[in-house]
């Protein structure tokens, strides 16, 4: 049986809070074939696809006064801790980089919009920091402006195959672009 | 780097192709060449080739330049390349158009045209195929919407071959009997091996992305995608194979014709199906101006091989070919063509321009550069035009046709004024036009800057 450990983000939502950086820290502390135990005040779409990522399956169901628990079960390929998608295109790939501090999706955004607002919240971060953001495809034109602004980059398309992940680091491209 | 930049000579290619476009119209509509002139008339000649060559080719090869590397995500092997491959290729046309002249007796006889269009057709063509070859042979596995330009660049290369043959022929210097009987016969072969093969395919292959791209629709990867390629690939190696086996060792060119013809129309089927999908599909629920030309274009397909399958069954087609080519080449491919131009021309110059500076201060949209109303009447007055000459075509009336295509250059002409204003920014308002750090871009190329 799967040891879960329970994380309650509902007091954070109800206070107006942003609990994603939260569950991120809890699942970077899970101990190998550790699962998580989720309760949110809504059911916590976005978050599949993220935890879905790093080898996490899910049980969601509907408790009390609507709000959901969801089970998160690691897979055979569950990393110990919060990794990175596999396989990811990978300009600047220097080891171990934070959680984002950001996080965005784009995906329901006519192009060249999620490009626009990436570009808008990387000149909005510090040094070193990381923003997540998911595209409905591969943002080619991004990349070589990344280049130019210095910053890193990994990317790569979610299991689904239809939702494509990257993680922006800013000013972490020094001698890792081509 | 991984990702897409600027293709420089872009611009200059559309450029090239516009005036090329406004000149046959041009030339149409004062009579020279056919329905004024029989349609196998060195006039005729002329007129075709400054579409297909000078229009529709570098249109294509312009687009391409800047979309393979976004079909790949990999960066053009040589963003140079393609200015002297233009030199080329319309050094080439004007010899062509020249070589024709010469036939028509209008051109004093002597030089030798043909060759010369010959020998830089074809420079310009290789340069074409080893650009591109290259750019997408750095990125295999290639996507499906590669493997069409990739076809697409073999039935360009077929083309080229076959019209060379004819040229040299024509020119007195190849003097074997197989290419005497290819250049009197295989003329149906090479105007569809480029019309069908080169333009269409590749467009169609550049269009599931584009279209998917622009109305927000899942990528196309199915089974029935992959079935147009398969299916448009055999067909145009029937047409080609076995036409020329036919037309050099005495078999049925009609057979191949017939056969290449029905394994095109079982592709096409499935094309436009896959496009009625990705329409439905999409996300977008206000469709841009570019999308819906692109749907009147596919609309005009759909005519063109309905009307080409009425005419078989009538026994009419070789009368009515003539029609029928017309509206294929300025209801479809021409269509298509200016409808996503509209939207490239606004997307390239805005990135060009507000790229270097996005997030740093506020910037345009894409939609900030054009005035969408104020083109579409242009866009309706061209297809309008299109298919009132079609059916003038079809009544044998030539002074419809030329007065239809007065009115196509027109709609041509102010379509390009739309383009022209969109690239100079002139319907952006002043406040966002050139912000700090912004330069005006240039008419003709992009300047890609490295910071």
């Amino acid at each position: 049986m799967t040891d879960f450990v329970d994380l309650d983000v509902r007091p954070t939502l109800r206070a107006g809070g942003e609990p994603f950086g939260e569950i991120l820290g809890a699942v970077k502390a899970l101990k190998p074939g550790q699962g998580l135990r989720l309760y949110a005040t809504f059911e916590p779409v976005p978050l599949f696809h993220v935890l879905g990522s790093k080898g996490f399956s899910h049980e969601a169901r509907e408790i009390d006064g609507g709000d959901w628990e969801v089970l998160f079960t690691p897979g055979p390929d569950a990393p110990a801790e919060g990794g990175l998608p596999a396989a990811a295109a990978t300009p600047a790939s220097d080891g171990e980089w934070p959680a984002p501090v950001q996080e965005m999706d784009n995906r329901d955004l006519d192009p060249p919009e999620p490009m626009v607002r990436i570009l808008a919240a990387t000149e909005t971060m510090a040094e070193g920091e990381v923003l997540e953001a998911l595209l409905c495809r591969e943002p080619i034109f991004l990349f070589p402006e990344l280049a130019k602004r210095g910053h890193g980059w990994r990317g790569a398309f979610e299991p689904d195959g239809t939702t494509y992940k990257v993680l922006i680091r800013i000013g972490a491209a020094a001698g890792a672009t081509a | 780097m991984i990702g897409a930049t600027l293709s420089r000579w872009t611009m200059s290619y559309f450029a090239a192709a516009l005036i090329a476009l406004i000149a046959a119209e041009g030339l149409i509509a004062a009579g020279f060449g056919f329905p004024s002139a029989p349609i196998e008339a060195p006039d005729t000649l002329v007129v075709v080739h400054i579409v297909a060559i000078g229009w529709l080719t570098l249109l294509m090869c312009g687009a391409l330049f800047q979309f393979v590397p976004v079909l790949v995500a990999r960066p053009i092997h040589d963003n140079a390349l393609p200015l002297p491959t233009l030199v080329c290729l319309v050094g080439g046309l004007a010899m062509l158009i020249l070589g024709f002249l010469q036939l028509a007796g209008r051109v004093a006889h002597g030089l030798p045209f043909f060759p010369a269009a010959v020998a830089l057709l074809v420079l310009g063509f290789l340069l074409v195929a080893w650009n591109l070859g290259r750019t997408m042979w750095a990125a295999r596995p290639l996507t499906l919407a590669a493997r069409f330009v990739t076809v697409g660049l073999v039935a360009f290369g077929a083309t080229v071959a076959l019209g060379s043959v004819f040229a040299l022929v024509l020119d007195g210097l190849a003097t074997a009997q197989p290419l005497i009987d290819l250049t009197t016969l295989g003329i149906p072969v090479h105007a569809a091996a480029g019309l069908g093969g080169w333009l269409t395919l590749t467009a169609i292959g550049v269009s599931y992305r584009l279209l998917a791209m622009f109305m927000l629709a899942p990528e196309l990867d199915r089974a029935s995608s992959r079935a147009v390629l398969w299916l448009g690939t055999a067909a145009l190696a029937v047409l080609i194979v076995g036409g020329v086996v036919a037309i050099c060792h005495g078999g049925s060119l009609p057979l191949a014709l017939g056969a290449a013809g029905l394994l095109a129309a079982a592709s096409l089927g499935l094309y436009g199906n896959d496009i009625l999908y990705l329409y439905r599909a999409r996300k977008r629920r206000k469709i841009e101006l570019n999308s819906r030309m692109a749907g009147a274009a596919l609309i005009s397909l759909a005519v063109c091989i309905a009307l080409a399958v009425v005419l078989i069954a009538l026994g009419r087609l070789g009368e009515h070919i003539g029609a029928v080519v017309f509206l294929f080449s300025f209801g479809w491919l021409t269509g298509l063509g200016l409808g996503k131009l509209y939207k490239i021309v606004a997307f390239v110059t805005w990135l060009e321009t507000y790229g270097p500076v996005l997030g740093k201060t506020p910037t345009p949209r894409v939609q900030d550069l054009v005035v969408e109303p104020r083109a579409v009447k242009w866009f309706w007055l061209y297809f309008a035009a299109v298919y009132l000459a079609t059916v003038a075509l079809i009544a044998g009336t030539p002074l419809v046709v030329r007065l239809a295509a007065a009115a196509m250059l027109i709609a041509t002409c102010g379509i390009v004024a739309q383009l022209v204003r969109t690239r100079c920014l002139l319907d952006v308002t002043d406040k966002l036009r050139l912000p700090a750090g912004v330069r005006q871009p240039q008419l003709l190329y992009a300047t890609p800057r490295q910071t």
